[in-house]
Parts: structure tokens; sequence; C-alpha cells
């Protein structure tokens, strides 16, 4: 409530404080002079191996560009758009800002955040997207223009205890392709091991939304349509129906929903759906526990899944053409084809570029050792970018969406009252 | 006369006085279980925290009470991957001048409410009352441009400077000091000696318990602080280590071994001094209530 009441204040502290964004003026071809950037980065602000393998980049970065230094700013993904929009505020331009995919319309709308149409030559922007995925460069995209380039990103997989699978009769290697599949092989993990069968990590405070529209877009429902929210409509609804009645028959656990992760780690629970991020951590805490494994994202029959990605973007906010030339020459080094191979390597995000992936230069040796990788890399065929929602209240539709999804799978009353009534509630809150 | 009624004494009483002892013994133990069990509960967590701290990577989640293979890899992890001991020594140096800032402009402004009484001081008083109902929240984001156009962004003044009053301090040390004789101030005064001779000389040796109380709730109150430093902080270096255990909740999952072993060291300094000062840190709760 406070941190809503916060981020609200901040809105409207920074609309009011941004003037009114003309063209950009034209910057320079080279960096001649000592210029010094800012870069707000979430991986620094943890002591995880994201902080590491961005120290490396940054690094990299700078002896490239011996001319540009790169001041980092490092602030918790939760926190990171507070931070960005409080400096407006204060009057400390960021430069460079590695922000989440949900507040991508309001950095469009509301931050200023500059297009990169809007800031490069047609032909220096063609050339450095050449060889990236398209489906990747639209998560990043308003209204036809570039506001993020995707950097740390991935979507969810399917992760599953090979051992439960084992001790419930079931097959290993042969992982649930379906949710029908994924309800039978839940209620045999509940019934025959008392462990929890299936959960996804849609439901909890820090998973965001990915998860929870990679479902209901891969049974054809989209959470709005333009400015009219569509969660309740009859897709995707069905599709958290779906998730209601697993919780029914048992399939589907009903733990804390903060809680999917951890439980997965310590082996209580046979199937989890999440990003890959999280696969370093698992591996070491599956290791000599339990047999993980990796499949893709289930579907709704013969439908063909819509994984989402979660992650984030970079975005540029430099109003200065010698720092904008510092901020482009920064997201081509962290988007080229050395940063990707440590973001995947090192991270475990997705490469933006599917041309290194066999490549022995870059991350060819690298997917050969890890082949449980190669589900993940397989659904960037399907990646379909994650909806934001516009407009000053963006956060708080989010969050009543996504209560009324908790209350629609794990209530008692009819989970599509319950979405429909959110939705109409919602609806008065959008532009 | 006395040999013969010891007997009587002793055959009619001894039933009840054994059976009222034993009552009392039945309560004394009754009550001692119930303090036991609470001590545990108590203590269990902080049990928890480090024995979890102890746990190798692979047997975190593991619910046995002690870990197979004990191991001091998550303190190094902690020392090596972020500046623990900085941050801990910047948290020592914020939560030490918070608590001296506090406690100095809380005597000034008691002071002056007590000493000099004037038309406005209820409205003062009532104003100074009010402000601790403001969240902090409200006042956070005209704090932090104010602290960036000083500069003091990314420092520790910028820290402890918005702290270093606050209506509670105020307020408590207010009440303290109007129960002390006016008549020894008269004394003071008639005998030539001015305010701030009267203050530090007269009043505050007198004030030692409400002043410890104060100095021991606002250093813990700023050991734990953790909203204005996220803001203010940009480099880990410079921040605190409450932001320190936030560091090892990252997007690639939750660190719990590094992090139980965080909380261990940064909860020492504050079990030190409830070590140390245990009767006043309750009687500062007990008196003050828990802020």
């Amino acid at each position: 409530m406070l941190r809503r009441t916060t981020l609200k204040l901040m809105a409207t502290l920074a609309a009011a404080s941004i003037l009114p964004l003309g063209a950009l003026a034209e910057m320079p071809k080279t960096i001649d002079k000592p210029v010094t950037i800012s870069f707000y980065n979430y991986n620094l602000a943890s002591a995880g191996i994201g902080s590491e393998a961005t120290k490396e980049l940054i690094a990299g970065f700078e002896k490239k560009f011996p001319n540009v230094k790169v001041e980092t700013i490092a602030v918790p993904s939760n926190e990171i758009i507070n931070r960005v929009q409080a400096d407006i505020v204060a009057g400390k331009q960021p430069d460079v800002a590695q922000l989440t995919f949900r507040d991508l319309i309001f950095i469009a709308s509301d931050l200023g955040g500059n297009a990169l149409e809007d800031m490069v030559s047609p032909a220096e922007l063609k050339e450095h997207l050449a060889g990236m995925i398209p489906k990747g460069l639209e998560l990043g995209k308003v209204d036809g223009k570039t506001y993020g380039l995707a950097y740390t990103f991935s979507t969810p997989v399917l992760y599953y205890n090979g051992d439960l699978f084992k001790q419930a009769g079931l097959d290993p290697n042969n992982p649930p392709k379906t949710w029908a599949d994924v309800n039978i092989a839940g209620k045999a993990i509940k019934e025959k091991t008392g462990k929890n069968g299936f959960f996804p990590g849609a439901y909890g405070p820090s998973d965001g939304t990915f998860v929870y529209q990679a479902i209901v877009m891969s049974n054809g429902g989209k959470v709005r349509e333009g400015d009219k929210l569509t969660f309740a409509d009859k897709d995707a609804a069905e599709a958290v129906k779906t998730m209601r009645d697993m919780v029914t028959s048992g399939a589907h656990a009903k733990i804390d929903p903060a809680s999917g992760s951890d439980t997965f780690a310590a082996g209580n629970l046979g199937m989890f759906v999440y990003t890959t991020a999280v696969l370093g951590s698992y591996k070491k805490a599956a290791q000599g526990k339990f047999d993980l494994r990796i499949a893709p994202m289930p579907s709704f029959g013969e439908k063909p899944t819509a994984p989402t990605n979660s992650g984030s973007a970079l975005f540029v906010f430099s109003r200065d053409p010698a720092k904008q030339r510092a901020s482009y020459e920064l997201l081509k080094y962290l988007t080229s084809k050395e940063a990707y191979t440590i973001i995947t390597s090192k991270i475990g995000y997705l490469p933006l570029r599917l041309d290194i992936v066999d490549d022995p230069n870059y991350l060819g040796p690298w997917v050969k050792k890890n082949p449980m990788f190669r589900a993940n890399l397989e659904q960037l065929n399907r990646l379909t970018p994650n909806m934001a929602f516009p407009g000053p209240n963006y956060r708080q539709v989010e969050k009543m969406m996504m209560d009324a999804v908790r209350e629609a799978v794990f209530g008692n009353g009819d989970p599509i009252a319950t979405l429909k009534a959110a939705q109409e509630q919602g609806q008065e809150l959008m532009p | 006369m006395t040999i013969d009624a010891s007997p009587d004494i002793s055959q009619g009483h001894p039933p009840l006085a054994s059976s009222a002892s034993n009552m009392g013994s039945l309560r004394c133990l009754a009550v001692h279980a119930v303090m036991v069990l609470l001590s545990i509960l108590s203590i269990f967590p902080i049990y928890w925290m480090i024995v979890t701290s102890l746990r190798p990577e692979n047997e975190i989640f593991s619910t046995a009470f002690w870990p197979a293979s004990p191991t001091l890899e998550n303190y190094v992890f902690v020392l090596t991957r972020i500046p623990m001991l900085q941050m801990l020594a910047n948290t020592t140096i914020v939560a030490a001048a918070t608590a001296a800032l506090q406690v100095v402009t809380g005597l000034f402004a008691a002071y002056a409410l007590v000493r000099w009484r004037m038309r406005l001081s209820g409205v003062i008083h009532g104003l100074i009352a009010l402000s601790w109902l403001v969240p902090f929240q409200v006042t956070m984001i005209p704090n932090y441009v104010l602290a960036s156009r000083l500069g003091l962004l990314d420092t520790l003044t910028g820290l402890i400077l918005p702290n270093a009053s606050h209506a509670f301090a105020v307020l408590l040390l207010y009440h303290a000091m109007r129960s002390f004789p006016t008549e020894i101030l008269e004394a003071a005064r008639i005998d030539g000696a001015r305010s701030w001779k009267i203050l530090w000389q007269i009043v505050t040796p007198n004030m030692g318990a409400p002043i410890a109380s104060l100095s021991i709730i606002a250093f813990i109150s700023a050991w734990n602080e953790y909203f204005w430093p996220l803001l203010l902080s940009r480099k880990p270096e410079n921040s605190v280590v409450q932001i320190g255990l936030q560091m090892f909740m990252t997007q690639e999952g939750n660190l719990w071994g590094p992090l139980m072993a965080a909380a261990a060291l940064a909860s020492l300094p504050i079990l030190l001094i409830y070590l140390i000062l245990q009767r006043h840190v309750i009687e500062s709760f007990m008196k003050s209530g828990i802020r």
C-alpha cells in the first residue's frame, strides 16, 4: 500500500518535472572526449552471479572505450524504477537503465525514455540489430519504436524432479507436454509420494506476470486489448480455471504463493514452471539430492505455447548528445555476441542472437555441456512479448489482476466471476 | 506446653502446608515450563539462522537440526562477495551518530519547551507529536531532492541528517524533563547559571535513565533502517548492512546460506547490546513502548 502510494506520488512528481521532449539533437559519430555516463543496474545490487557477470561486462566495455566512464548505480529490481524516477525529479538525469518489461509503456510515455529510432540513424541501428531475433526485438517496442533493447530475459520452462517422477511410476524421459499431462502427473506424485505435484511461479509478490501471461496466451487469451482489459474474457479465464481445476484435483499444490521456488529446490515439488534464470541455483540445490530436469512449458492440447519473457531491457534516458553516443555504445556492447555469451553462460538468460548458440567461438561449447538449456532456446521460436499495462495506474491494475488470479485459483468462489469483478474494477483505472 | 502443642500443630497443619507447598511448586513448575517454551520459541529462529548459515548449498533445505557437513563457506562468500565489514562499520557509524544527534536535539527541544512556557507551547508540542504520525514515504522524495542538491547522495551524512531529530526523542525527554524540580532550576538561575550551563550541568546529568532508553531505542531503530538507505545509497560500499542482506535475494534465486550468514553477522552487534545492556533495553521498551 505504502509502496503504491509512493509510486503514485513519484509518478506525479516525475511527470510534472519532465520537460516536454522535442526531437533529440544528433549525437556525434564517435566519442572523442572523456565522458561519464550513469548506468542503473539491478544485477549489481545482488551478490549473485548476475553481479559478477555485469562487472565483467562493464570492465570489458570500459577497456574497449577508454574515454567512457560508467558510473554504476546498484538498485534492487523491485525498486529500480522508483530510483530512476526519483533521480529525474532530483535533476540527476539517468543515462542508461536496466528496467523490467512491466514498466515499458510508463518509461516510454511518462518517464522520457529515448526511442532508439529517434536517437540513432536508421543505417547504424539496422547494422546493430542485424542477427537479433525479430521476436526478441519486439519485446521492447511501444507503438513501433524501440524504447528497450532486450538484455537479460528468459521464458518459462517446466522444471521437474526426475526422482519424484520415478517414485510416482512416471517416466522422467517423457515429461508432460500438455496441461492435461501435468494434471495426471501432479496427481500421481501427490498420491504416491505425498509430495506436492505441480506449481507455477506465477502468484508470488516478486514473480511479476510473465508466467501467468504465458499460460493465458498459450490458451489464446490476452490480459488486455489496447486499453481494454481482457483477462476475464473466455480464453484467458479458461486458462486460470484450468489451474483451479488442478487445485481441486490435488495436482496443483496449495502452498504459499511465494514459496514455489524454494519448495521445488528443496525436492518437495514435482513440477515447477519458472524462468531459467534460477537454473544455476537449482543445479546447486539438486546436486546429490535429486535428478533435476527441464522441459518446454506445457500447452493447452494442440495449441502452440506462447512463452512470454521475464527479465529486463536496457533503456537510454540521456539528453546530452555526447552521452547519448556513449550510452548507445554501451547498449551495443551489452547486446553484442560477446556479451550474450557471458549473459547466457554465466547467468542463464537467453541470447538475443541465435547465431552464437552453436558457434564454437561463443556459446557452442557451453550449450554442449548444458543440453538442458535447449528447452529454453527452442521456445524462442514462439517468444511472445509480455504485455505491460498503460497509464499512470499500471501497477495498480496489474496488482488487481494478480490478486484476482490468486483468488480465482485458490479461493472458493466462482473463478470466472472473480476475474470479471476485478476486470471491471481495474478498467476504471485504465486510460 | 510447647512440647505438647507441637504434635497438634504437626498433626493438623503439615498436610495443608504440604498441599500448599505442592501447589506452589506446581504453579512454579508450570510458570517455568511456559517460560522455557517461550524461550525456545524465541531462541529457535536464531539457532536456525546460525545452523542454516553453516549448511552447504545442497543441504540448505534440510530439516536436520545440525548440518551433516558444517562449513564456513557461506561466511567466506558473504565477506568476499559484498563489502560486509564496510557495511557493518557504516551501519555502526550511522546508528551511533543518529542516536547521539537525536539525544542532543531532543534535549534542546525538550528543555526549550519545559523552560520557556509560551502561549503557543501547547500548539508546538502538538505539532511535534503530529509530525510523528507522518509516514516516511511522504517526506521521502522532498528529502531525497534536498539531499541531492546538498550533494549528500551516497554519503553517510545523508543517511544520518534526516533522522537527526525525531518527535519521539523530543516527547520522551520532554515528559522526563517536566518532572524535574523547578526549584532546582530557579536556584541555579539565582546563582547566575545560564540556560546552557543549566541544561548540561544540572538537568542532563539527572536524566540518565531516559537518555539511556532513548539512545538504545534510537540506535536499534537506525540499525534496522532500510528504506532511506535503499533510496540514498548508490554503491554497496557506501551503504548499510540491511541493504547488504537484501543483496542475497537475487533474480537468480535466493541465496539462503549466505543470507543467513550475513544476518548472523548483522545481528551480532545488536545481540551484544542486548547481552551487555539487557536490563536497560527491557526497561526502555517497557517504558517507551516498542517503536
